[in-house]
């Protein structure tokens, strides 16, 4: 059979593959970017207790394999607490505390960047800590965290194609049920590898024009 | 309204002693230039007195509240006190007029309008009415400063510290940022300048003090300090920037 016919035939699948792909990226972002977020601000705290605890979720999220984590998470938390684990809610999970830790030091990193004297100048009108953070740092780290955000989001829709060994059927595990059935490895991994291609290639280009408007774009507020 | 009294003021950085008891008094309306080499202390005296850095013992009042004792009550305190950087920090995403009338409409002091009337105002005084919308990396140093003292005017403060305003400049913007200082002096506002512009003392300061390792080691009217200083030390320093 030749991949023409193979795409022709397994086309819903793939693309069912391909929508669960997305939707967990989505969701694992959307949570991963409050965390990420939350211990950002954290790690740049006064309070050494508070550095503290930004420290050891970064240094757990990046000292584990993402696999470790899924397994972790699926297997070994159900077990100890008596629960039913499902995939895909495991695999949200998994996500969402590891791009959480690497965003965590993207805003870390991007509040950093910008020069001490923009805080004591908001500070030294009055503004409350928090102020100062939300209206005149933030707004000028996140436009030097862009790329690496984008990054960490192409990054992370990758990372779903792992959750395919805990039997959540994304787009790599559809592949693999594919095989199972007709054993044409070369041509399905192909086509797999082609529709990551594409969807990524999409995001980067979206993800280009995001970037361009906002290092040329001055926002007035 | 403005007046400072510092008593018994000290500041170390770990084992770094930069502040060693430091007294003094500054009256409303009176404007002091603080000299001395680069790693006296004289800038972290005037980061103290709005607690950009914590003193370490000692006391600092401003119109009666002690800042030391502030706490919560910080923010409160740090409005009635506007400070001028060396390098400005204009905020790089908000247009002149923002940066001006951001502060007290964030902090409920005044209603947008309000604020931005206010903020021509001052940038009429400061002489930039026309870059009211453009954003900060389109003006010159000196006309970023300019902005950055009609920034800190907007809290309506007694008392105005200014940090080196003039050190990061180029030399023919430092005429334009003195000007407006000195219109500012004479409208009858408190204010501490630490400064390198010899001139700008001499000529408009009350009082001049020398610090020196963390000393104030002489202090006296611009024509007693530049025209016949006692102390060796305040001697080496002028001989060696005049």
């Amino acid at each position: 059979m030749n991949i023409v016919a193979l795409v022709v035939q397994y086309w819903p699948r793939l693309i069912a593959g391909l929508g669960l792909t997305v939707q967990i990226t989505i969701i694992s972002l959307f949570f991963a970017g409050i965390l990420g977020m939350v211990f950002g601000l954290l790690s740049v705290s006064k309070r050494k207790s508070l550095r503290a605890i930004a420290l050891v979720y970064v240094d757990v999220v990046r000292g584990t394999p993402l696999l470790v984590q899924a397994f972790f998470i699926y297997f070994g938390i159900p077990q100890v607490l008596g629960i039913q684990s499902d995939p895909v809610v495991s695999g949200i999970i998994t996500l969402s505390l590891n791009a959480g830790g690497y965003l965590a030091e993207i805003v870390r990193g991007g509040i950093e960047s910008i020069s001490k004297g923009q805080m004591e100048a908001a500070r030294s009108l009055g503004l409350p800590y928090g102020m100062a953070m939300r209206s005149v740092i933030l707004p000028q780290a996140i436009r030097t965290m862009t790329p690496a955000l984008i990054n960490q989001c192409i990054i992370t829709l990758k990372d779903t194609s792992l959750l395919s060994v805990i039997g959540v059927t994304e787009l790599t595990q559809t592949g693999r049920l594919i095989i199972a059935n007709n054993y044409q490895s070369f041509e399905v991994w192909a086509i797999v590898a082609v529709m990551y291609f594409i969807i990524i290639m999409i995001l980067s280009k979206i993800s280009k024009r995001i970037e361009r408007k906002m290092s040329y774009g001055k926002s007035d507020n | 309204m403005g007046k400072v009294i510092i008593k018994n003021l000290e500041k170390r950085f770990g084992d770094l002693e930069v502040l060693k008891d430091i007294n003094l008094e500054v009256k409303e309306q009176e404007v002091i230039c603080i000299i001395g080499a680069s790693g006296s202390g004289k800038s972290t005296l005037l980061r103290c007195i709005n607690a950009l850095e914590e003193a370490t013992s000692g006391t600092i009042e401003v119109d009666g509240n002690d800042i030391t004792k502030a706490d919560g009550n910080i923010n409160k305190y740090r409005q009635n006190i506007g400070m001028v950087f060396q390098q400005f920090n204009l905020f790089p995403h908000m247009t002149v007029l923002r940066n001006i009338s951001f502060a007290p409409v964030s902090l409920k002091l005044k209603t947008k309008a309000e604020a931005e009337e206010t903020a021509m105002k001052l940038l009429r005084r400061v002489d930039l009415a026309e870059k009211a919308n453009v954003h900060p990396e389109q003006l010159s140093g000196g006309q970023q400063q300019r902005v950055a003292i009609a920034r800190a005017l907007a809290m309506n403060p007694d008392v105005m510290l200014f940090d080196e305003p003039t050190s990061a400049l180029d030399p023919e913007m430092v005429g334009e940022v003195l000007n407006v200082m000195k219109q500012l002096a004479k409208d009858g506002m408190t204010m501490i300048v630490v400064t390198h512009e010899m001139g700008f003392a001499r000529e408009v300061a009350d009082r001049v003090i020398f610090i020196d390792e963390g000393f104030i080691v002489e202090e006296g009217p611009p024509s007693e300090i530049f025209g016949n200083p006692k102390n060796q030390r305040t001697i080496n320093f002028l001989n060696k920037v005049l």
